[in-house]
């Protein structure tokens, strides 16, 4: 088995006297496609929120490639290679498309507040990242709507823009907050497959949590069960679906 | 020295800051809007006791119905001509606060002009009035006088707590305010009728912020068109330590604000002979250490970012 | 033609002062969504600190040691002819310089330091953070005697002054706050046409994300707001040398939303358009003073009144029917679109 990219140990997050998580343990490997299911409440969200540096756990531990990122802020996650996408995309609608992608490389030189005034220390750099964005656009069919602004965009184009404009910067894990819900069941699929591609063709690893779990049992190598905080069940998909336990939990819950 | 009339003063002031800042913290709780047209809902509880003392009409407790239906009246009024329709286009919160506020600007002038042109005809030369009320008579308990206008601010805030309380916790129109705050695309789905629901929040924030016009004129007793101005900072300070959310913690927020006000105040001169114009200052202390301290995010929305708050993890 | 000359000499650093207010303004709501209730308070300290500075270097070359406030430094400083203002036109000219430079920075570094704690809990409590603080200093400066308490500071004039005739002077004043407006102007336009632009943009519109893509969203707020408070200081610097005095009373919370008036009424997020709306609200401004006085006290409402009932107007019909002011905001401009072009062309 490959080594694993990002470890949770034992982590719990309590809000009062509600335990979100309550002691979770998981690793994701290296260029895995690894599923978190769990009914509505399980705390699958606020375990992402955590990785992600959005709450400090109350307990435990988050490594990343050897390096603990608990505590550490959301940007600085972001900088350690772990980009995250919402249940609801969360892109800029008062940019274009375009201007969404380029956004994304860290420490711009036009970014400093000194430099920026000074048109010439970044336009170069500016330039070799906006081809770099538009060969990625169109590699992945977005090239028409280069310049359109986000809101023309359909749902699953946005989807698809949210994730692929991690691909300008050295990201290596993806957290994916339901990637398939609010787009029909073919779209869903198609959004799968193209996970998978990147996987494939990237050496990405996606760490996915999904509702619809007919899609996602079909590509994800490995599933996490997630019940009141607690890690209810684990192996791989087929193992899963069959474990009384979560069966009971879906249908209890 | 710190004396009973310190203590006296907390209290009442406590009160009319508490029935002045819940309303506040309601509508935006509800709303995520901070109305400063809140400020003009104080002046015109102020106001409408004031003239009234004036006409001779020198019953407390028909001010303060008056105070609050026309405060209530004024909040609907608002809310129909202005929030709802942004609110409707899919305006930023920010927008309509800011829109708030050029309402604030645009009554308070109003006020003004019209109080002007009022003095004129009532050939007087100052525009501020002073308090002639009546309700309750003054009570003297040993060699403390209690003054008639506390046992009024006492009665009619813990009457407008409670009524409010009940309104919220109790009824189906309460339920329905509630639920469009906790989540308000969730209330519309399940058929509760947003525009009808909010008209009724706001003229009960209106209504009730007016009636705290009316126990803040009683403490002043002199009112004058800046009634409403000179207390914005420490209303915003009370709704910001009750985080803008917790009705509760606002009442409390109110009694820290006035007890700083106050008691603190007067220990510091006593002390370190701080200058009593400092007052001000000791407020806004206090706002900024809430703010530092115990920073009301979730609600208020904001960032999750956080100094650095334990030592760079290492390997 | 001789009037319109006076009023335009007149009118200019007036637009300049607001001008500069209302960008400074633009950068931080219509760029960056960072409601500012308090610019007052950043223009007041550069109003204060240039007259503070001025005023007492210039009392020190003429060795006199009286307090600022006092009638002797008054006349040591401004009776014309012998005041140390006409009699040291270099050091007063000098400080006028060094007043704009050290606004600035003063300016600048409080506002960082202000707000920099506040910036994580919403536009709603930064503004209002902010709106303490302006009226913390303007009540602290009611009462510090050493500046001249609620009667402030008298005795300084236009920097140029010395040179004998008024309108030379006043010309050349109006022409020297012009061309720092059209400073300032030009280096807002390339800020926010850069890469930075483009992150305050995603700032605006939504922070958390901008935050999960790596941006440190609070240095970069805070950086803005050292630039537009820096910049306010500077307008507070213009205010002192052209009307001669500072008074704490001058910088009133309401000054704040006036700025806001025209920013709105200009466009968010377009520093031409904030030009326009400073430039609509002086003019309009000055016409109510001129009616007023022609008018004298048969005017309805007094012209005061009237002035600031049209600006919270304006703010509420511009939000509910022209929410985008007069002049839009625009996307942003960068070489990637040139960029773009050439990856097209090649194929």
């Amino acid at each position: 088995m490959a080594e694993p990219i990002l470890e949770v140990k034992d982590v719990a997050k309590y809000f009062g006297g509600v335990r979100a998580l309550d002691g979770v343990t998981l690793s994701v490997q290296k260029g895995g496609l690894i599923g978190l299911i769990g009914p509505n409440g399980s705390g699958k969200t606020t375990l992402f929120n955590v990785i992600t540096g959005f709450y400090v756990p109350t307990r435990g531990e988050v490594w990343f490639e050897g390096e603990r990122i608990d505590g550490l802020n959301p940007n600085e996650v972001y900088l350690k290679g772990i980009v995250r996408t919402f249940q609801i995309p969360r892109l800029f609608p008062s940019l274009t498309v375009l201007e969404n992608v380029l956004l994304t490389p860290p420490n711009q030189i036009g970014e400093k507040p000194l430099y920026a005034v000074l048109r010439s220390r970044w336009e170069k750099q500016e330039k070799e990242l906006a081809k770099k964005a538009v060969k990625l656009l169109r590699r992945f069919g977005l090239g028409r709507y280069i310049h359109a602004n986000v809101s023309e965009l359909s749902a699953a184009h946005i989807k698809l823009l949210e994730t692929i404009r991690g691909l300008m910067t050295n990201a290596k894990l993806y957290l994916l907050d339901e990637p398939a819900a609010g787009v029909a069941y073919d779209m869903a699929k198609e959004m799968f497959s193209f996970v998978k591609r990147l996987r494939d063709e990237e050496g990405l690893t996606f760490f996915i949590i999904e509702h619809r779990l007919e899609v996602l049992m079909e590509f994800v190598d490995y599933v996490y069960v997630l019940h009141n905080g607690k890690l209810l069940a684990e192996g791989k998909p087929d193992e899963v679906v069959q474990n009384k336990a979560v069966i009971e939990a879906y249908l209890g819950g | 020295m710190v004396g009973v009339s310190e203590v006296l003063n907390t209290v009442q002031m406590g009160l009319a800051y508490m029935v002045i800042a819940l309303p506040l913290t309601l509508s935006y709780r509800v709303t995520q809007v901070i109305n400063f047209v809140h400020i003009i809902f104080i002046t015109l509880g102020a106001y409408t006791v004031a003239l009234l003392g004036l006409i001779g009409l020198t019953n407390v407790w028909i001010a303060l119905g008056i105070a609050f239906l026309l405060g209530g009246a004024l909040a609907v009024l608002d809310n129909v001509a202005v929030f709802e329709p942004l609110w409707r286009r899919g305006s930023d919160v920010l927008i309509i606060m800011v829109a708030s506020l050029g309402l604030w600007i645009f009554y308070k002038y109003l006020i003004y002009a019209v109080l002007d042109k009022l003095f004129i005809i009532l050939r007087t030369n100052t525009l501020s009035v002073l308090v002639r009320t009546e309700g309750f008579p003054s009570v003297t308990l040993g060699a403390v006088t209690i003054d008639g206008y506390l046992i009024d601010t006492v009665v009619t805030s813990v009457v407008v707590t409670l009524a409010l309380y009940l309104i919220l916790m109790k009824t189906r129109i309460g339920k329905a305010i509630r639920a469009i705050a906790d989540n308000q695309t969730l209330a519309e789905i399940s058929g509760i009728p947003r525009g009808r629901v909010l008209n009724f929040m706001w003229f009960l924030a209106g209504g009730t912020a007016a009636v705290g016009g009316v126990l803040w004129a009683l403490f002043q007793t002199t009112v004058t068109p800046e009634i409403g101005d000179q207390i914005i900072l420490q209303v915003f300070s009370i709704a910001v330590i009750g985080g803008l959310y917790s009705l509760t913690k606002t009442a409390l927020g109110a009694f820290i604000v006035s007890g700083t006000e106050n008691i603190v105040i007067a220990v510091l001169h006593d002390t370190f002979g701080l200058p009593l114009s400092f007052r001000p200052f000791l407020v806004f202390s206090v706002l900024l250490i809430v703010i530092l301290v115990w920073p009301p995010l979730g609600a208020g929305g904001g960032l999750p970012y956080r100094f650095r708050i334990r030592p760079r993890a290492r390997r | 033609m001789e009037f319109l000359i006076n009023f335009i000499i007149s009118w200019l650093p007036i637009f300049a002062i607001y001008g500069i207010l209302s960008i400074s303004l633009n950068l931080e709501i219509g760029y960056t969504g960072m409601a500012n209730f308090g610019k007052v308070a950043f223009y007041a300290i550069g109003a204060y600190l240039s007259a503070a500075l001025t005023m007492s270097v210039m009392l020190s070359l003429v060795g006199k040691s009286v307090p600022l406030y006092s009638i002797e430094a008054v006349q040591a400083l401004s009776t014309p002819g012998t005041g140390a203002i006409y009699t040291h036109p270099a050091a007063y000219v000098g400080l006028f310089v060094l007043s704009l430079v050290l606004a600035f920075i003063v300016a600048g570094v409080v506002g960082y330091f202000i707000t920099y704690p506040t910036l994580r809990v919403g536009p709603a409590f930064l503004g209002i953070t902010v709106l303490a603080f302006g009226e913390m200093f303007r009540v602290f400066m009611r009462n510090y005697e050493p500046l001249g308490s609620t009667k402030g500071l008298f005795g300084l004039n236009n920097p140029f002054i010395w040179i004998g005739n008024p309108q030379l002077s006043q010309g050349l004043f109006a022409l020297v706050s012009l061309a720092l407006l059209l400073a300032i102007y030009i280096y807002a336009e390339r800020f926010v046409n850069s890469p930075l632009g483009r992150t305050l943009r995603a700032i605006k519109d939504d922070e958390v994300a901008a935050l999960c893509l790596g941006k440190h969203v609070p240095r970069v707020k805070a950086t803005v707001f050292f630039i537009a408070s820096g910049m306010a200081g500077v307008a507070g610097v213009l205010w002192t040398f052209y009307q001669g005095s500072v008074q704490p009373d001058t910088f009133v919370p309401i000054l704040t939303f006036y700025v806001w008036a025209m920013v709105i009424l200009g466009g968010m997020g377009n520093n031409l358009g904030a030009l326009l709306g400073a430039a609509v609200f002086t003019l309009v401004d000055r016409v109510l003073t001129f009616a007023a006085g022609m008018m004298g006290p048969s005017l309805i409402i007094p012209p005061n009144y009237l002035r600031w009932m049209i600006v919270g107007i304006v703010i509420v019909l511009v939000l509910l029917f022209r929410p985008e002011g007069i002049r839009p905001a625009k996307p942003i401009k960068t070489p990637a679109w040139e960029a773009v072009k050439e990856v097209s062309e090649g194929g």
